[in-house]
């Protein structure tokens, strides 16, 4: 592996679903020499991309798990992240840019800046990921990069700058011109692998002429020199134009942007050199970490060799070999070898078999060094874990991950498969932090829970072919919530006298909805509850939460405050206060108009415009709010929010109220009191399934 | 309490009269560009929503984005003309109020009555209350507009909706004998109200071209805000 960490990128690939992503990342690998012959996502051949390496992958045309992989371009070390574009998979998402330095953020030339690219952008900027943007499937019909760059600045805010002019469009697209060189670039060979670069057509000198002043006007504010060039008319060379793209680039204040079209081999060898040229090095991007040995202080990491090592594992995989953990080595260096400690349980490890991906095919390596992105064997960890030298005690900011919203009842079908289940589980969870399982200690089912139908949908599949675990699916369920709408006192005595020692325990207070989870505020004065109690009565209320009394959903959102109480000498106990809160917490719930809350879903379709209104129908027999809906060249999009236990099924419906031609991306939203009529059908289902 | 504050402080109330809004089939408020014909139409649907009625907004100017904006923009205005109000209080009733406005953003060549009629038709099958209220924000009334007037009239008998529309003005052109811009000349007819906005001094005044027994009313607005000026 490299050591000049300025000759390393660390990149990701970001899009909305279809923007040939996969496709981009092929082409990348064939122009670098790391795969000597192109299979297409979907291709003829049934070989399937290489990047996409899970069967189901390949099967359904979509990347799932983020594919790690490196390539060399002009003696540059490009290590690249296949990053998923289907939004129940965000977390995949998330945490790779949490590793990556910079990211080449796809879109589609003919549909824009779609509902995906919106939250992938978020999360680069919730992470401050530099990016620069390609815009891709020039050759297809409709094709109007210059409208997507636009978009760009309208719809997500960047200050997108084209560096390229399309040489044709749709059907004529035959390369482009680079307006930094004023040059035009054209891709010949079986696969595009040779470019040529001829001088500008005549009849495009004019408008190469006008693109190139306003990019210079546009990229100027970045470069002292450039500006002072531009004042002195003086001769702007291309060195000064490409300084000022990289400054404005890794600083977040400009997104440049390259077109072509991966499939029909053109324009990504210049995409290769700007990724050199504007994206950030590891030594451009600074990372901190947390000092647990120093109240959590915050500590800026050096890419240097001789520091003790930092390092991130980012994703777990469960292959042939045992488990592989993907690291991002942020500081020092992974030796084969080395001592390490998981910062989060404190357990120590020896680093054994170190490689290098390339996608599912590996190379062993004897070192990651900082800045690199490489995996392990044979390491138990989870994903998210900080690995450090024994020396120092830091841990990564955690990432932000999100609680799961739908869960689902799985039945292995026999006991190899109850096995084989288990097995199946304890790696997805360690996989993934949004995909959980646990027992329902009632029924005896086991529960799996994440994102979205099609979340775990993959899940049940994956267990199928690859731990050969058949199981039967029960219906999914929303992950309800209960909570309260107004304050409710109690006053509670808990008294029992049993034989032996009684128990006694008083409680008095009130309970409020709050924006928290759960909160308890003491303010029990002058010792009427002795404070070796008052823990076991924040307990009391606190086991209160995980079922509801209205109906047995986790309860959130509740302040608790004790105000007054009692005890006795002799048979006060912490059991007793604990049982004395129950009741307490019981008495005031039911005073404090409880509700049923249900997950919200943010829902985007978008649609051919003919579809328009009957997509917009789908939402309302949904009880879907419509937030809005914009028209963008043939297609539209529908904006809502639709209660996630009404978008069971919503893809099988609108393929048929569309013939297919609509798509659409779910995404949770926030938690809203369900309407009266709802809660009792709630209810009712309830009660059904207690008598059973 | 505050829903009824507002719609007291609302410009319509003074201007076309709450009770007024959705009597007969259109309305349009007409200026030249720039003088705030969307922010009048707004604050006529926000009256609307503030009386728990469902309201569809199409623009062929402007983008989701940009209603949006234009409704919480309109609703801040109003509720900083009522002076002190608790500010979660409106916050709250910003949220449940704008649950029942529906933007949506056109082209002028992707406009299309049909598509409209799918979308009001799949409440009647939902059985969800329908809009009570459309705003028609961009059409070009210098074109012969008359079929799509036709059909949206259609729309009105069997969905039993009101609209509004914005007509845009130009400066060179000289009022009509009747004191109307040709832009209403043309279909005054079929329009039951309309709203002259002009800038006088450094205030709008609206004027009302037509509406019975207000005819000729006229109150000057704050250009920034649309509200009442004193």
């Amino acid at each position: 592996m490299i050591r000049d960490l300025e000759k390393v990128r660390n990149i990701g690939i970001s899009a909305h679903i279809d923007s040939g992503k996969t496709t981009l990342t092929e082409r990348i690998l064939f122009y670098t020499d790391r795969i000597h012959k192109i299979n297409e996502v979907r291709g003829k051949d049934g070989v399937g991309a290489i990047m996409d390496s899970m069967e189901l992958e390949r099967e359904r045309g979509i990347t799932i798990a983020s594919a790690a992989t490196y390539c060399e371009w002009d003696k540059h070390n490009i290590n690249i992240i296949d990053t998923p574009g289907h939004v129940d998979f965000t977390v995949e998402v998330e945490r790779s840019l949490r590793v990556l330095d910079g990211v080449v953020l796809v879109l589609c030339s003919v549909s824009g800046v779609q509902s995906q690219s919106i939250t992938v952008d978020q999360q680069m900027k919730r992470y401050k990921v530099p990016c620069i943007a390609f815009v891709n499937k020039c050759d297809r019909s409709g094709a109007n990069p210059v409208k997507v760059s636009s978009q760009l600045k309208d719809k997500l805010g960047h200050n997108s700058v084209m560096l390229q002019l399309p040489i044709g469009l749709e059907d004529n697209h035959e390369g482009i011109i680079d307006l930094v060189t004023m040059k035009a670039n054209y891709f010949e060979g079986e696969h595009g692998e040779r470019m040529v670069i001829k001088d500008i057509p005549e009849q495009m000198m004019a408008d190469a002429q006008t693109a190139r002043e306003e990019m210079i006007d546009a990229v100027s504010l970045f470069s002292e020199d450039l500006t002072d060039a531009i004042l002195e008319e003086k001769e702007i060379t291309e060195e000064l134009i490409m300084t000022a793209v990289r400054t404005g680039t890794i600083t977040r204040q400009m997104t440049p942007v390259f077109l072509g079209s991966a499939y029909k081999n053109k324009a990504v060898q210049p995409l290769l050199n700007a990724v050199i040229n504007y994206l950030p090095s590891p030594l451009d991007i600074e990372n901190e970490a947390l000092d647990m040995d120093n109240n959590e202080e915050s500590v800026i990491l050096e890419s240097r060799f001789d520091k003790p090592t930092v390092a991130l594992a980012f994703k777990l995989e469960d292959g042939q070999y045992g488990q592989l953990t993907y690291i991002r080595v942020y500081q020092g260096c992974i030796n084969k070898g080395d001592t390490l400690i998981n910062s989060r349980d404190g357990k120590k490890f020896k680093a054994g078999r170190l490689i290098r991906m390339h996608s599912s095919q590996m190379e062993e390596v004897e070192a990651i060094p900082a800045g690199h992105i490489g995996a392990m064997f044979g390491i138990d960890c989870a994903s998210g874990d900080t690995f450090v030298s024994p020396t120092i005690n830091y841990t990564l900011i955690a990432m932000h991950i999100m609680e799961p919203v739908i869960s689902l009842s799985i039945v292995p079908k026999d006991n190899k498969a109850q096995i084989n289940m288990s097995k199946a589980l304890n790696r997805f969870t360690k996989e993934d932090p949004t995909f959980k399982t646990y027992v329902d200690h009632e029924t005896g089912d086991t529960i799996i829970q994440g994102m979205g139908e099609l979340h775990l949908e993959v899940y049940v599949e994956r267990m199928k072919r690859e731990y050969d675990a058949e199981v039967s699916t029960g219906q999914p369920r929303v992950a309800y919530r209960e909570t309260i709408t107004r304050k409710g006192l109690f006053n509670y005595i808990h008294k029992k006298q049993t034989g032996g020692s009684g128990q006694y325990g008083r409680v008095a207070g009130f309970l409020e909805p709050c924006e928290e989870e759960f909160e308890f505020v003491n303010k029990v004065t002058g010792g009427r509850i002795p404070t070796q109690y008052i823990s076991a009565c924040e307990q009391g209320f606190k086991a209160c939460m995980d079922k509801g009394p209205k109906l047995e959903f986790p309860v959130t959102g509740i302040k608790v405050t004790l105000e007054d109480g009692a005890y006795h000498a002799v048979d006060s106990s912490d059991m007793a206060f604990k049982s004395a809160a129950r009741g307490g917490f019981l008495e005031a719930y039911a005073k404090a108009k409880p509700v049923i809350k249900e997950p919200i879903m943010k829902v985007v379709i978008e649609t051919p415009n003919e579809f328009q209104g009957s997509c917009m129908g789908l939402i309302n027999q949904r009880r879907g709010i419509i937030q809005g809906s914009q028209e963008e060249g043939v297609m539209s999009v529908v904006e809502s929010q639709v209660p996630l236990s009404d978008m069971f099924g919503f893809s099988t419906v609108l393929r048929s109220a569309t013939q297919g031609k609509a798509q659409f991306t779910m995404e949770f939203s926030t938690y809203k009191q369900v309407p009266q009529s709802v809660a009792e059908e709630i209810a009712r289902k309830k009660q059904e399934e207690k008598a059973k | 309490m505050l829903k009824t504050d507002l719609i007291h402080k609302s410009p319509v109330s003074k201007t076309i009269g709450i009770e007024n809004v959705k009597d007969g089939r259109f309305g349009a408020v007409l200026s030249r560009a720039g003088v705030g014909k969307t922010s009048f139409l707004v604050q006529i649907a926000l009256t609307q929503l503030l009386s728990d009625e469902k309201i569809l907004h199409i623009s062929l100017d402007d983008s989701i984005e940009k209603i949006n904006l234009r409704y919480s923009d309109g609703y801040t205005n109003l509720v900083d003309s009522i002076g002190y109000v608790d500010p979660q209080k409106a916050v709250r009733l910003w949220e449940d109020i704008n649950l029942n406005k529906v933007g949506i953003s056109y082209t002028e060549a992707t406009f299309d009555t049909e598509k409209i009629k799918d979308y009001l038709k799949s409440f009647k099958k939902a059985n969800l209350a329908l809009p009570s209220l459309m705003i028609i924000d961009g059409l070009n009334f210098d074109n012969n507009l008359s079929t799509v007037l036709d059909e949206l009239e259609q729309l009105n008998q069997e969905f039993s909706i009101f609209t509004w529309f914005s007509m845009r003005s130009h400066r060179e052109e000289d009022l009509c004998e009747d004191g109307f811009p040709i832009q209403l000349e043309t279909y005054k007819d079929r329009f039951e109200k309309a709203v002259f906005l002009q800038p006088v001094e450094d205030k709008i005044e609206a004027v009302i071209l037509k509406d019975s027994n207000r005819t000729h009313q006229r109150n000057r607005l704050d250009p920034a805000t649309m509200t009442i000026v004193k």
